[in-house]
């Protein structure tokens, strides 16, 4: 008996040295997050959320009930197994590492317990159950989505683009999914060949031609159409990489529209006469578009200007004192205003002023935003006070990475599948969207190094690539550039000059025209109808 | 005179060498959740174990600043594959010798490590990792590279290194190096 204890104090021994206790954070505040929607064959489910000092979590109880998990407790060994067809996940609580079927996984929080309760953070279902179960298991994180199986749930976003007599928008949905657009009273519907979509939506501008915009049912988009609804058209998807377009014209009732209304195409649904009914269900498309200047063609409309650090996030302090949070904010205004200025494009910035957004944040903006282009500008600093120069990053990929890239070129390829009828594949996680657009982040950073050594007469510029963290995540051509060394005094005193900063936006002005030039140049014509 | 034996002292004395054959393989084997669990470096080593050195490559700034260069350093020698990294981390944070740049900030510790059985290293450094880390792309690149190439260079188990801050997973120390997964050795960092 003796031995027993003796034997149950070594193993309790062992886990404390393999594990060692992080804080307990015993001081939490709980509170009730939004539900994940579960989606599978059989139907939806929600499962509850809970946040926990700033992280979503869930209960062991139930994705134990979701997912026929058998959950175990083991408290003279300190830990918590949960088992799947023979395959288990083990955990230690207060702790964020945790094996699954053998291979050590790290969660972003610890398994806390609550209220008699198991929690866990929502990246366990991604990390440690999905490679043990059985169906395929899809976290969308940015939509609250987990997809279960084979179901087809594209990623749906919306691009305005308005004038004072036309509102366009443009629907992505990736992978490349077909969708007819009909009208009926009052509502544009834009149905989405797709089991569930995985939509974020952004309202609509305030031009009265649309006033609202929604998913009505697992596969359909609706529009409110609002008193200056004039007519519509829409195109046909076409494909820009591993999305598809849908191009919809809403045009608001003034002596402008008819005039600069086209034909409809033959046989098309097309709305062409203000207030003209459309049967319910028919396809509303039109051959081309050319009244209205090729709104498909792939080009550069939006950029993300994205400035380092922020908050107490300082970055690299200068030995002068010039903090490389604040001479990154200064430079993406002047690029902003020369962006806007020069060449008529819209700039966002990731943040406007001192606050503090993460990675994940920075990457949401550019792509909730559709933004064509992602500049990170940042500066540098080495152990040499000696170095200098400017140098531009462009994310390198790891094993994991390549597979997404694979996996991005793979989903262009159409698939037959049992039963009849076509699926594309796409498999790319959202935290590596990056990994389709190098071709393009490469070539532009390519350009930007020709523009600040000819432009703002940089003499020595580095091309590098490496795993960075604000660019993974970015779904659209993306570069980081270092534009200098802050701990270097000569460099400080240039970059923390408005006539540098000046140089410097001009330059990457310039690097972003000829961009766009590269992009129109290199596109292909859009598929046949 | 001879000593007498007690009778039945070769059954008593099999039956203690099978109970004990038992705890060991307890301990070892069983049960079956505790293969899961990572080989650890052992907290203490023995006396015999420090006497003992291995000649290891160390990596610190080079001339230029914006590479590691790789340096033969005398090592305590660790037995296993997970305490040998421990010795060489513990080696690679501490100060430079004379002459060289260290790459890792000042005050950085060891908390613990983990190796596992697919080749993935797992560092816990302590916060001044971050808190005192200068910030930077270049710096940050050689701090994080200075680990993975000091352990993937002396320890050919070794495939990959994941970096983590007070036992918990970090996106990056400075901002910019995607640390959420494991780095993989790189050596166009390495100028030597």
């Amino acid at each position: 008996m003796r031995t027993r204890r003796l034997t149950h104090a070594a193993l309790s021994l062992l886990l404390a040295l393999v594990f060692t206790p992080s804080k307990s954070g015993h001081d939490a505040v709980l509170a009730q997050g939004g539900p994940i929607t579960v989606l599978a064959r059989e139907g939806r489910r929600t499962l509850p959320t809970i946040e926990l000092q700033g992280r979503q979590m869930v209960g062991l109880d139930d994705l134990a009930a979701l997912f026929q998990l058998q959950v175990r407790e083991d408290a003279a060994a300190r830990a918590i197994t949960a088992t799947y067809k023979g395959q288990t996940i083990v955990m230690t609580p207060d702790q964020s590492l945790v094996s699954s079927s053998g291979r050590l996984v790290s969660l972003p929080a610890p398994l806390t317990r609550r209220n008699n309760r198991w929690l866990v953070p929502v990246e366990f279902i991604s990390r440690a159950l999905a490679p043990i179960y059985d169906v395929r298991l899809d976290l969308r994180s940015a939509s609250r989505l987990l997809v279960l199986g084979d179901l087809r749930v594209p990623q749906v976003t919306v691009q305005y683009d308005d004038s004072p007599s036309l509102l366009r928008v443009t629907l992505e949905t990736t992978p490349r999914t077909t969708a007819t657009v009909t009208h009926e009273q009052g509502r544009l519907l834009v149905h989405v060949d797709a089991d569930a979509l995985d939509a974020v939506l952004a309202s609509p501008p305030p031009q009265q031609l649309v006033t609202g915009i929604r998913v009505v049912d697992p596969n359909t988009i609706q529009m409110d159409l609002g008193p200056r609804f004039s007519t519509f058209r829409a195109s046909p998807p076409v494909s820009s990489g591993a999305a598809a377009l849908v191009t919809i014209e809403i045009l608001a009732a003034t002596a402008e529209t008819s005039s600069a209304t086209a034909p409809s195409a033959p046989g098309g649904a097309t709305a062409d006469k203000p207030g003209a009914p459309i049967a319910p269900g028919a396809p509303a498309t039109t051959g081309d578009l050319p009244v209205f200047g090729g709104a498909t063609r792939p080009t550069i409309r939006t950029i993300v200007i994205d400035p380092g650090h922020g908050g107490d996030d300082i970055g690299v302090k200068g030995a002068g004192g010039a903090l490389e949070k604040d001479v990154a904010l200064s430079v993406a205004r002047r690029l902003k205003g020369t962006i806007e200025g020069r060449l008529g494009m819209r700039a966002l910035l990731t943040r406007e002023d001192g606050t503090r957004v993460d990675a994940d944040g920075r990457a949401a903006i550019a792509n909730n935003n559709k933004a064509d282009l992602f500049i990170s500008l940042h500066a540098n600093g080495s152990p040499r006070p000696s170095l200098r120069g400017a140098a531009i990053y462009t994310l390198s990929l790891d094993r994991v990475g390549e597979d997404a890239r694979r996996q991005s070129q793979a989903d262009r390829a159409v698939l037959q599948v049992f039963g009849g009828g076509a699926r594309e594949v796409a498999l790319v996680e959202w935290e590596l969207a990056q990994a389709a657009h190098l071709d393009g982040s490469n070539a532009f950073a390519g350009i930007v190094d020709q523009k600040l050594r000819a432009t703002a007469g940089l003499p020595s510029v580095a091309l590098q690539r490496a795993p960075m963290r604000n660019l993974a995540g970015t779904n659209m051509p993306a570069v980081l550039i270092e534009m200098g060394y802050l701990s270097n005094a000569e460099e400080e005193k240039l970059l923390t000059s408005g006539d540098f900063q000046n140089r410097i936006a001009l330059a990457l002005t310039e690097a972003v025209a000829a961009f766009r030039d590269y992009v129109e140049q290199e596109a292909q014509p859009p598929a046949a109808p | 005179m001879k000593k007498k034996v007690p009778r039945g002292f070769g059954l008593y004395a099999g039956l203690a060498a099978v109970l004990v054959a038992g705890l060991v393989g307890l301990l070892v084997f069983g049960p079956r959740w505790l293969a899961t669990v990572p080989d650890a470096a052992p907290p203490i080593s023995t006396p015999a174990a420090e006497a003992r050195k291995i000649s290891a490559r160390l990596f610190y700034v080079d001339e230029q600043g914006t590479g590691l260069q790789g340096v033969e350093q005398e090592v305590l020698f660790g037995d296993g594959t997970a305490e040998q990294a421990r010795r060489i981390v513990e080696a690679q944070i501490a100060p430079a010798p004379e002459g060289r740049v260290s790459a890792i900030p000042t005050g950085t510790k060891l908390r613990t490590l983990f190796f596992t059985k697919a080749g993935e290293i797992y560092v816990d450094l302590s916060a001044d990792v971050q808190t005192n880390h200068p910030g930077g792309t270049t710096n940050e690149t050689l701090t994080v590279y200075a680990l993975v190439s000091a352990l993937t260079s002396n320890l050919p188990a070794v495939t990959s290194v994941q970096i983590l801050v007070d036992g918990k997973e970090v996106d990056t120390l400075a901002g910019h190096l995607d640390l959420r997964r494991p780095i993989e050795q790189d050596l166009k960092w390495v100028t030597n």
